[in-house]
């Protein structure tokens, strides 16, 4: 009994052995798949991947990988990882993509996704992916992915909104409109906070997300050419109210002027957790960094509701996320991205990281996005609208990001500082 | 291996080689001059190139044109960028070299003295100076916080002081920001200058002990003339570095709020990298180059020639 005890023991301890060698060698920093294996495949991607800074969440894209290659042994996976300078980086390989020097596969913002598209880089994902699959995803990734012959270019597999979040216990109705919000973030600077927070600093963020307030009016950045139209007849009084609209909160107290210095979503964070703010625009991934990073008691306190807008029926909020696009010109390897983004990203990662899907189906696919925070998520991606997806919309990001810091600290009035980032735009609009 | 074993141990081909190229120095430096050539004068002479053309990085096709210089340089957000460079550059300057003299002094005359914390002294500012840029302006942003936990502004209040808008007051932030750099460059500034006034002869300070000479006249009339070569280099090597400083601006103020700390090497990333556009950041790449090469060229001016050395 004793012998067989020993025996049984170490032939388990062999298998597992070899089972932790092969998953190894399998699995390295910066391969994935038999270092043998005949094909090859370079892929780059953000920290949508191992290479994620959370180990939980790494370890489970290492399984979703290890799991995908064993499915594919003919190939193996050559890693390479984005910094988080992302506007760079897909600078970079958008110039890259052009010399033919650009990884097979890679991560591409989705509000970049047009500057590739115009250059004509991205191979056709059309073949890989069903007619049902592709109406099946909700309407602004489905037209952010298909160029103008309505070829699919890219997979957008990850979708976010932005939200109000408030503190319940000081803010116990949730703000519908611009003026509501004003008033419980005044409210809540007579209980010693420092009211609405919100991006204000040079940074996307700010951009994207004040951009909700103007599109909740039905302002629009470009015209169907893609030409800036943002300063020009209805478009200018709407930016102008939607611009106002947010210094009358800096200047009537309702939000600190620090808020012209936010230029990371974490400091919202912070202040949630410091109990120093009651109220803040965020994104929907934060509601789960609160879970993790407040006392039970405290994030009972928390819940969110959608971006009041100037009326409770006139909403909008701003959606971005990430597609996986190939580059290559060898089918097999276009197959074999379009298997990545199918396998990897479209749903599994979702379910792992949270991350909210860009197709209906997937929502009640799986069990993580049957909670009511993502059921509420869901359900505001209605009213969700993605950024411009024309060349031009970085350079319209940046002046609206000058603008918002001038017109914040007071340095130029809003109609002169609207003027100003316009010009500035067509300037730019006219030398790409 | 010394020359003579060369001699005795080389093949005989070997030898006509080496006697061939003996008194030529051109094959010996031919290797660096390649490496300098491929790796820094090739991008150079294509950063000129391409300012001459309309190249931007979506557009296929490039034509060789005057416009991008004329555009570039007349834009009118040139004045204020440039007014915002030279605040940091000479602000820059002037701090770290003050602040790196005056650390070296106090770490040297510490050293005479055997005072404990002199290695302490010169470990901390050098801290700084390791850091990366990325993370000092972290580190700063941590600092200049204008949450109600923001660090100094916190201590500000404790010692009931009225709080400073650091970063969001657009008068105010360039002030921050230099404070920031002048942290972080310090600590190089005491190196050179900690070298250069240990080279001093010391013959000199005993002679004008002897003329009766006050600790500050031996500064002024000893020190500083002994040192006037480390400035000046010092000068121009800090000069080339701030101008060509922007990791640290990036993470503490991205240039904001509105402009007010978007120098000319924070302005050329943001004209290639969100507006796509090279040949105008080629453009104003030339001119920092011409910036900090007149810069030197001054300072260099005002360096002691041979004979007055």
């Amino acid at each position: 009994m004793k012998s067989a005890t020993v025996s049984a023991f170490a032939l388990s301890t062999m298998l597992f052995s070899a089972s932790v060698s092969f998953a190894q060698e399998l699995a390295t920093k910066d391969r994935i798949g038999l270092a043998d294996a005949p094909k090859s495949l370079v892929v780059r991607l953000t920290n949508d991947s191992p290479n994620n800074a959370d180990p939980a969440i790494a370890e489970g894209y290492q399984k979703l990988f290890v799991d995908f290659i064993k499915k594919h042994p003919d190939w193996k996976l050559q890693m390479q990882f984005m910094s988080s300078d992302i506007g760079t980086e897909q600078a970079k390989m958008l110039e890259q993509a052009k010399a033919g020097n650009a990884p097979d596969c890679a991560a591409v913002d989705s509000f970049v996704l047009s500057q590739f598209m115009v250059n004509h880089v991205l191979a056709d994902f059309t073949p890989y992916f069903s007619k049902e699959e592709v109406d099946d995803l909700f309407p602004f990734i489905r037209d952010g992915i298909t160029d103008k012959d309505k070829t699919v270019r890219a997979w957008w597999w990850d979708t976010d909104l932005r939200v109000l979040y408030r503190n319940k216990s000081v803010v116990a109705d949730a703000p519908q409109t611009w003026d509501d919000l004003k008033k419980a973030a005044l409210a809540s600077t007579k209980e010693g906070m420092e009211g609405v927070l919100f991006n204000g600093g040079r940074w996307e963020g700010t951009t994207f997300d004040w951009l909700a307030n103007y599109w909740a009016l039905g302002g629009k950045l470009v015209d169907d050419s893609g030409k800036p139209v943002f300063g020009e007849g209805e478009n200018k009084e709407k930016f102008l109210k939607a611009l106002n609209y947010f210094k009358d909160l800096v200047d009537s107290g309702a939000a600190p002027k620090r808020v012209s210095t936010i230029a990371n979503y974490d400091d919202m964070n912070a202040a949630a957790a410091a109990a120093t703010t009651a109220l803040f625009i965020g994104g929907n991934w934060q509601y789960a960094q609160l879970k993790s990073t407040l006392d039970e008691d405290e994030f009972k306190n928390w819940t969110f509701s959608p971006i009041p807008g100037p009326t409770a029926d006139q909403r909008s909020t701003g959606t971005g996320g990430w597609t996986i696009a190939s580059f290559s010109k060898d089918k097999d390897k276009v197959e074999m991205c379009a298997n990545l983004a199918r396998e990897v990203y479209m749903g599994p990662a979702n379910a792992l990281q949270q991350q909210l899907p860009t197709r209906k189906s997937l929502f009640d696919k799986y069990e993580v996005f049957s909670t009511e925070a993502n059921k509420t998520f869901a359900k505001a991606l209605v009213d969700g609208q993605a950024r411009p997806g024309v060349p031009i919309y970085p350079e319209i990001s940046n002046q609206i990001q000058i603008m918002m810091g001038d017109v914040l600290s007071g340095t130029k009035k809003p109609e002169e500082a609207l003027d100003a980032a316009f010009n500035a735009a067509m300037e730019a609009y006219k030398r790409l | 291996m010394s020359p003579i074993a060369i001699e005795v141990d080389s093949p005989p081909q070997s030898r006509t080689f080496m006697r061939r190229f003996a008194g030529a120095p051109l094959p010996w430096i031919m290797p660096v001059i390649v490496v300098i050539g491929i790796f820094y004068l090739y991008p150079v002479i294509d950063v000129f190139r391409l300012s001459f053309t309309n190249a931007t990085l979506i557009g296929d096709t490039q034509d060789y044109t005057l416009g991008s210089i004329v555009n570039a340089l007349s834009s009118p957000q040139l004045p204020d960028i440039l007014w915002a460079t030279l605040i940091f550059v000479g602000g820059s300057v002037i701090g770290q070299q003050i602040l790196g003299l005056a650390v070296a002094v106090t770490v040297i005359r510490g050293e005479k003295r055997g005072l404990f914390g002199t290695t302490i002294l010169r470990t901390t500012a050098l801290i700084a100076w390791v850091v990366p840029g990325i993370a000092g302006g972290i580190i700063w942003q941590m600092l200049f916080s204008e949450a109600p936990y923001g660090a100094l502004n916190s201590i500000f209040r404790l010692m009931h002081m009225p709080t400073v808008a650091w970063l969001s007051d657009p008068a105010m932030a360039p002030w921050s920001t230099l404070i920031s750099n002048i942290w972080r460059g310090t600590a190089f500034s005491m190196v050179v200058m900690y070298a250069a006034l240990k080279a001093i002869d010391p013959s000199l300070y005993e002679a004008a002990e002897v003329d009766g000479a006050t600790a500050s006249q031996q500064f002024f009339f000893v020190t500083l003339p002994q040192l006037r070569a480390a400035i000046l280099v010092n000068m121009i090597l800090i000069t080339i570095q701030t101008v060509n400083t922007f990791d640290a601006i990036i993470t503490l103020t991205g240039g904001g709020p509105g402009r007010a700390t978007e120098v000319i090497s924070l302005y050329v990333f943001n004209i290639v990298f969100r507006n796509y556009d090279l040949s105008g950041g080629s453009v104003l790449s030339v001119l920092m180059l011409i910036i900090s090469l007149g810069l030197a060229f001054v300072y260099a001016s005002f360096l002691p020639k041979e004979e007055e050395q």
